[in-house]
């Protein structure tokens, strides 16, 4: 299978592998807690809702390619559209770097055996496969979510919106948001207390800022979404008047509660990715990032500012201007650290020795794109030219090239670049390269015409077009475009799929990075780290004193905690070693309690509330259970 | 928990942000036919359920220190006052129901939300007590201890809300 590059077996390592084995079969997926597990999961989940997603866009595409075209019917296309921003920000993006990436990585790049909570990583994951689930049967029914991804009132309350799509919606991002606070506060517990001995808060690597922001933010924007769900929810399902002028409601009600979460949740999308560049870059770059306190904290700046600009989705609502002038200083403010980090990447390639091997190249894709969409972005900050261009496909070119060029490419870049840690073989490094440029031209084929198109008036979400205003060539390009992106992903897919079969072995550290999952074999242990390693800089794999030190550890038993299921918890700010902690194995508690919460939420899309009620019945009991197991005590 | 009680409490503050948007896109509130909120009944409710924070915390000292018979009578002397108020504001609630409804005016929603949001987070507060109490019939171990402890923290954070819940409520009717 796959080439066993771990140490001669040990009595200790031997012992670890028997505490921490996996239960094996389909029972054991269902019920595991294991981080790296968990991660793949999600990994394959998310990578398949990207494809459903990107098949609803080569749809609307294609409908769009010519004028007056009739591919598909106008109400297929206005949930296709609709499906497909929902999907590709709820289905994947979030889940693909949160749930994915940042499950498999954060608890080995800070030298720990898993997330601090492990069964409620397990419970992220059910819960976020059954919100999709539950959107996409809403889809296949013939009812999918077809009020835009921001499903404005009043077009979304029961007056306009009569079937059930707009309810498929609202519980499923209810499910959804369910799913991603439990993961933040997981990876909040688990950046504060699970380090390795001397990993103080400014030896962490810059990958866990990023996901440390991004759980904040998740945390504070997430409930916003909530609340206005079930708002609109209790005025679809009874009536309530939270958004109807003549009874004392208010429709922008719903565009504050939407955006106070979504505006936070388009820096959610993108910091992750920026937690992958700054680690591709210094591996590449051989070098570290330049400025990584500036860096660290321009992470958790841009989550943070982030909360304050809102309202500049709204210009064009009427607010009062000081409102409107407030939020477009705030938005010229969040430019700032993003800004910071665009100057520490760029000076860290240049002045480092770089060797552009594939994942460099997506990161190079990524930083022209960012700063495109950026620039784009900052116009937008001018209230005039907001409110010529709102709803046009400025916007939409806008944020495709941040969201696809900004957070899609480090992706891609950082499949390439720890499939080999996953999996102990190597890519196909000519096939990567390849994918990367044709996924570039694609990109940007698909993309930079919607600028012009959206300034000589071409609104979004239209259906069809009439010929003669000067949209007609833009469109066939870039639905051309489309399809060669499309190309570039299978490509990139296949690469991936080939090699993970086929591709040599290699050792633990093909790239030599500076972070401690490269010490470990690959694939990793179960238990990660034989000996929990201790680290005195950010990049502890360049430490080789350091490294060495470990080694010897193991002979002496130090900080290898084989006795039992444990892994050691840390002080916040300065790493210091704590207590050891029980990590639980194996439970069904989670997926019973996922099951419970989607049928709960089921059976209010079907007004069956009393049947709902049980089923939350049922899953506090499921929750009870869960909390009698208990971890044995620590000898 | 702590990190928990924070995205609850921004749930709460993004109700109790509704509820003054609400309030300052309309010229009368409660609108005109509406009853102003009692207060009387909800204040001194509140003020007991707030006390419950004592015990609470007394409970989360003695697990802590490893008194499991004290803490499993602290915990037990809360929960009861914890679901009486609960049944009280439950009979309240429905009585309220009675006078005005939800879906005749955004206050009538916005008021029946945060209500209702409220008891269902005193509802599962009585929840977890209930459990702790079961549970420590079998002994207090570490992980039980760190229960309690989470519980204490949390009813702490509901009764900030009741008092929030009961100063929205003393507002409206001035």
């Amino acid at each position: 299978m796959t080439l066993d590059v771990r140490a001669p077996e040990h009595p200790r390592v031997e012992r670890l592998e028997q505490v921490w084995e996996a239960r094996p079969g389909l029972l054991g997926w269902l019920t595991t807690v294991d981080h790296k597990r968990i991660g793949l999961l999600y990994f394959f989940t998310t990578l398949a809702f990207f494809a459903a997603g990107g098949l609803e866009a080569l749809l609307v595409r294609t409908q769009l390619a010519r004028p007056n075209a009739h591919v598909l019917p106008p109400d297929v296309f206005n949930e296709l559209f609709t499906t497909h921003g929902v999907t590709m920000i709820f289905l994947f993006v979030i889940p693909m770097t949160i749930g994915a990436f940042g499950n498999y990585l954060v608890p080995l790049m800070i030298g720990a055996r898993d997330m601090a909570f492990p069964r409620m990583n397990a419970l992220s994951y059910w819960l976020f496969l059954a919100s999709g689930i539950f959107i996409y049967v809403g889809l296949f029914m013939g009812f999918g979510p077809d009020a835009g991804w921001f499903d404005y009132v009043p077009l979304a309350l029961k007056h306009f919106s009569p079937g059930p799509n707009v309810d498929f919606y609202a519980l499923g991002l209810i499910l959804n948001g369910i799913s991603s606070t439990i993961a933040a506060i997981n990876f909040i517990v688990t950046i504060f207390k699970l380090r390795a001995p001397g990993m103080s808060l400014n030896r962490m690597p810059l990958f866990c800022f990023a996901m440390l922001a991004v759980s904040l933010a998740l945390i504070f924007a997430l409930p916003a979404l909530t609340i206005d769900a079930v708002f609109l929810e209790l005025s679809r399902k009874l009536s309530f008047q939270f958004f109807v002028p003549g009874h004392g409601g208010d429709p922008l009600l719903w565009q504050h509660l939407f955006w106070l979460f979504a505006h936070p949740e388009v820096y959610i999308i993108v910091l992750p990715a920026f937690g992958i560049a700054t680690s591709i870059i210094p591996t590449f770059a051989k070098r570290r990032m330049i400025a990584f306190p500036l860096v660290a904290l321009a992470e958790l700046l841009v989550a943070f500012i982030g909360f304050g600009v809102w309202a500049h989705h709204m210009f064009a609502t009427g607010l009062p201007t000081i409102t409107l002038v407030f939020f477009a200083a705030a938005t010229l403010m969040v430019v700032i650290p993003s800004t910071i980090q665009v100057f520490a990447w760029t000076l860290t390639v240049t002045a480092g020795r770089p060797e552009f091997r594939a994942p460099l190249l997506f990161i190079g894709g990524f930083i022209v794109f960012f700063v495109i969409g950026g620039l784009s972005g900052i116009m937008f900050a001018a209230i005039p030219f907001d409110q010529a261009t709102t709803d046009t496909y400025f916007v939409v070119a806008h944020f495709h090239f941040i969201i696809f060029g900004a957070a899609v490419f480090p992706i891609l870049g950082g499949m390439y670049y720890w499939f080999p840690k996953v999996t102990g073989r190597m890519y196909h490094e000519g096939l990567a390269k390849l994918s990367f440029w044709v996924s570039f031209v694609g990109t940007s084929l698909t993309f930079f015409p919607m600028h012009i198109v959206g300034l000589i008036g071409m609104p979004r979400r239209v259906y069809t077009y009439p010929s003669g205003l000067g949209f007609d060539s833009y469109n066939l390009i870039e639905t051309i475009g489309a399809y060669v992106l499309a190309v570039g992903l299978v490509m990139v897919a296949a690469n991936l799929l080939w090699s993970r079969f086929r591709g040599p072995f290699v050792g633990p550290d093909p790239f030599f990075g500076g972070t401690l999952e490269w010490t470990i074999p690959s694939p990793p242990p179960h238990y990660n780290f034989a000996v929990i390693p201790t680290v005195s800089s950010a990049y502890p794999n360049w430490d080789e004193q350091d490294r060495a030190v470990d080694a010897r550890k193991l002979e002496l038993g130090e900080l290898t905690y084989e006795s039992g299921h444990e892994t050691p918890t840390s002080s916040v700010r300065d790493g210091a070693l704590d207590e050891v902690a029980e990590m639980p194995s194996e439970s069904p508690w989670p997926i019973v309690l996922a099951l419970c919460a989607a049928v709960a939420l089921t059976m209010v899309l079907l007004s069956h509330y009393a049947i709902a009620g049980i089923f939350v019945g049922l899953a506090l009991l499921a929750l009870a259970g869960w909390h009698t197991e208990e971890p044995e005590p620590v000898a | 928990m702590a990190v928990f009680v924070a995205t609850e409490a921004t749930l709460f503050g993004t109700i109790f942000g509704t509820y003054f948007y609400l309030r300052f896109h309309t010229t009368n509130w409660p609108p005109r036919g509406l009853p102003e909120p009692a207060l009387t009944a909800p204040l001194i409710l509140t003020a007991v359920l707030v006390a419950t924070s004592i015990p609470m915390q007394l409970a989360s000292l003695a697990a802590q220190a490893g008194r499991a018979a004290a803490t499993r009578a602290l915990l037990a002397l809360a929960l009861v006052v914890q679901a009486t108020y609960f049944g009280i504001q439950i009979h309240l609630f429905l009585d309220d129901l009675d006078k005005f409804s939800p879906s005749g005016s955004a206050y009538g929603s916005i008021y029946f939300t945060m209500l209702g949001a409220h008891h269902a987070h005193v509802a599962f507060g009585v929840l977890i007590v209930l459990f702790l109490v079961l549970r420590l019939g079998r002994g207090l171990t570490r992980y039980r201890t760190v229960g309690v402890q989470s519980a204490a923290f949390y009813w702490h954070f509901v009764n900030v809300l009741a008092l929030c819940v009961a100063a929205t409520q003393v507002y409206a009717a001035l």
